[in-house]
């Protein structure tokens, strides 16, 4: 059950362009076998190397791997060929935390029980939980709904409870898959403000997963464009914009430049994952 | 022609806090009711002589049938017996049922190896092995229990198992990235996400018990009020029997009830029902 403790810290750091690279994906591909049918190429080969403390976003059309490489990363899903070296300190019980496309929050524990249960499991006593989770109960807006149950949450809501969650435990590498997919266009960008902020002000390694471009684009050091499935990196794509930034950016003149050029790149990949999902005669 | 579609707050919006004590009045005046109306034409049927009331005795009989077993102390001794043994069957029972349930719905090897042999277990009607119990355990409580605790078992072992299947991976992925062991799997995820569905599993054995029970006492005809049922039936004082009946009924009903209330102290983040049908 535990992938995670059997991702071996990388031997031989310093072979990708930037600093040491936190993450490395060598070759990397997944398929998958589902009863009665083929095999699915979902993925890859894939190479790509994550620096430490970067802010990598991934975009991609839908059904091109995204999800299957962040999984792979996480250690949930075995690669079919090739490897992920991923370097953690080793004194961190949760080195890597995941926000889940679909929530992945538990609706029998309250809002609470849920941000603390890293924590809990991790061993941290009662009154240093306490004051963690409160901290980003406050943060997420959340202070208020404590002791609410999911099911009586927004979505928005429910989505930053799954955020907190993450953050609490203040892992060494985060991986998300479209946390803000799910949200209206108002509440996502007052979550990527506050994203931003927390990061800027306590930098981690990230992997953002996300659909939308501008949203790539204001967050992320580096943004990395995936090909239709089975999805490979067809575009790498470095941000200049200083840090820190705000939403100031998206009227920027370079931003909408490198936003049509991302969408150069993506859009012929876009038809072509719709294209092969119809049914041809 | 055109319609126009109007929406306005009805009367539960209005009024809700009577609408909604109003509907709790109605639900137990409804769930009274219908066994009133049915002892009613129960009493009808006898008092028009639809049918014989010599063997079909109306329940104005059964008062002074009652009288008499509680005068002679029977139907405290039966009661008491039968409600022990459906007690101590069903616990036994549900608890090995809840453990290999677990267990089983937790591995795959053990599900691998033990599912088709306890399916094929499953299909044995129990009481097909009561000679074999009372050899073993000879006459009394002991053979009861044991029989009812392997028919509850089946029920309850089932139930977990598949609800603990049916877990969404999306649950479980979650509590392994925050590196959940084996047992912090079981007591964070894997318990409350099954409690619902196990306790429909629980309901359901709780009714299957009383059934059980009655079915031994029946065939083994000792004590209990499978026993009462079976001897008024013989000696034809059917008001015995019909006495026996409505008690056995009383107490799967009241049991079944207690589960359900033991499961909404364990489920409390979950609505009470969900209403919404066209009506
Ligand atoms: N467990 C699985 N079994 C079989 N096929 C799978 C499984 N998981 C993913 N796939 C397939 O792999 C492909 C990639 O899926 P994945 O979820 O990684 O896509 P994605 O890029 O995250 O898409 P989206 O943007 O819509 O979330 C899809 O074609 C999907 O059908
Ligand atoms: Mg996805």
């Amino acid at each position: 059950m535990d992938h995670i403790g059997q991702l071996t810290p990388s031997g031989a750091p310093g072979e990708g362009p930037p600093a040491a690279p936190r993450i490395t994906v060598r070759e990397a591909s997944r398929s998958f076998v589902t009863t009665g049918r083929s095999a699915v190429h979902a993925l890859g080969p894939v190479d790509l190397s994550i620096g430490d403390d970067e802010f990598l976003c991934v975009v991609g059309p839908s059904g091109c791997g995204k999800s299957t490489l962040l999984k792979i990363i996480a250690g949930l899903l075995a690669p079919s060929a090739g490897e992920v070296a991923i370097e953690v300190s080793g004194d961190h019980r949760i080195p890597i935390a995941m926000v889940f496309q679909d929530y992945g929050i538990y609706p029998w524990k309250t809002v609470r029980a849920n941000v603390e249960l890293g924590l809990r499991l991790s061993g941290r006593p009662t009154a240093d939980r306490r004051e963690i989770v409160d901290d980003w109960l406050a943060r997420l807006g959340l202070t208020d709904f404590a002791d609410v149950y999911p099911g009586a949450l927004s979505g928005g809501m429910r989505q930053r409870v799954s955020i907190a969650r993450a953050l609490a435990i203040d892992p060494e590498v985060l991986l998300m898959d479209e946390p803000f997919a799910a949200l209206d266009a108002q509440l996502r960008e007052v979550l990527q403000d506050e994203l931003l902020a927390i990061w800027q002000a306590r930098r981690r390694t990230v992997v953002f997963v996300t659909h939308s471009l501008e949203e790539a684009l204001l967050l992320g050091d580096r943004v990395v464009v995936m090909s239709a499935r089975p999805g490979r990196v067809i575009a790498d794509i470095h941000v200049p914009f200083e840090r820190p930034r705000s939403s100031a950016i998206r009227t920027d003149a370079l931003f909408a430049k490198l936003r049509g050029e991302l969408w150069t790149s993506l859009h012929s990949e876009v038809v072509a994952q719709f294209d092969a999902g119809k049914d041809r005669p | 022609m055109s319609t126009v579609l109007t929406r306005r707050p009805g009367v539960a919006e209005l009024h809700p806090v009577r609408t909604r004590r109003r509907w709790s009045a109605t639900k137990i005046a409804l769930g009274i009711s219908v066994p009133v109306l049915f002892v009613a034409v129960w009493q009808l049927s006898a008092v028009l002589e639809w049918v014989d009331p010599f063997l079909y005795p109306p329940p104005s009989r059964l008062v002074p049938g009652i009288a008499a077993l509680w005068e002679d102390g029977r139907l405290v001794e039966a009661t008491v017996t039968s409600v022990r043994r459906v007690i101590l069957g069903y616990l036994l029972g549900a608890v090995t049922g809840l453990v290999v349930g677990f267990l089983m719905g937790m591995s795959r090897v053990l599900r691998a190896a033990f599912e088709p042999f306890s399916w094929a277990w499953y299909t044995v009607p129990k009481l097909a092995l009561l000679p074999i119990f009372l050899t073993i355990f000879g006459f009394g409580d002991t053979s009861v229990v044991v029989l009812i605790a392997m028919t509850v078992y089946f029920f309850v072992w089932i139930s977990v198992m598949s609800a603990v299947m049916a877990v969404p991976t999306g649950y479980r992925e979650a509590a392994l990235m925050l590196r959940a062991n084996r047992w912090e799997m079981f007591r964070h995820v894997l318990l409350p996400a099954a409690l619902p569905e196990i306790f429909v599993g629980l309901r359901i054995a709780a009714g299957v018990s009383v059934l059980m029970l009655v079915g031994i006492e029946f065939v083994i005809s000792d004590q209990g009020l499978g026993y009462l049922i079976e001897q008024g039936r013989t000696l034809l004082l059917l008001e015995q029997s019909y006495v026996g009946i409505v008690l056995v009924a009383a107490i799967g009903y009241l049991f079944a009830l207690l589960v359900k209330l033991v499961g909404r102290l364990f489920i409390r983040w979950a609505a009470d029902d969900n209403a919404i049908i066209p009506s």
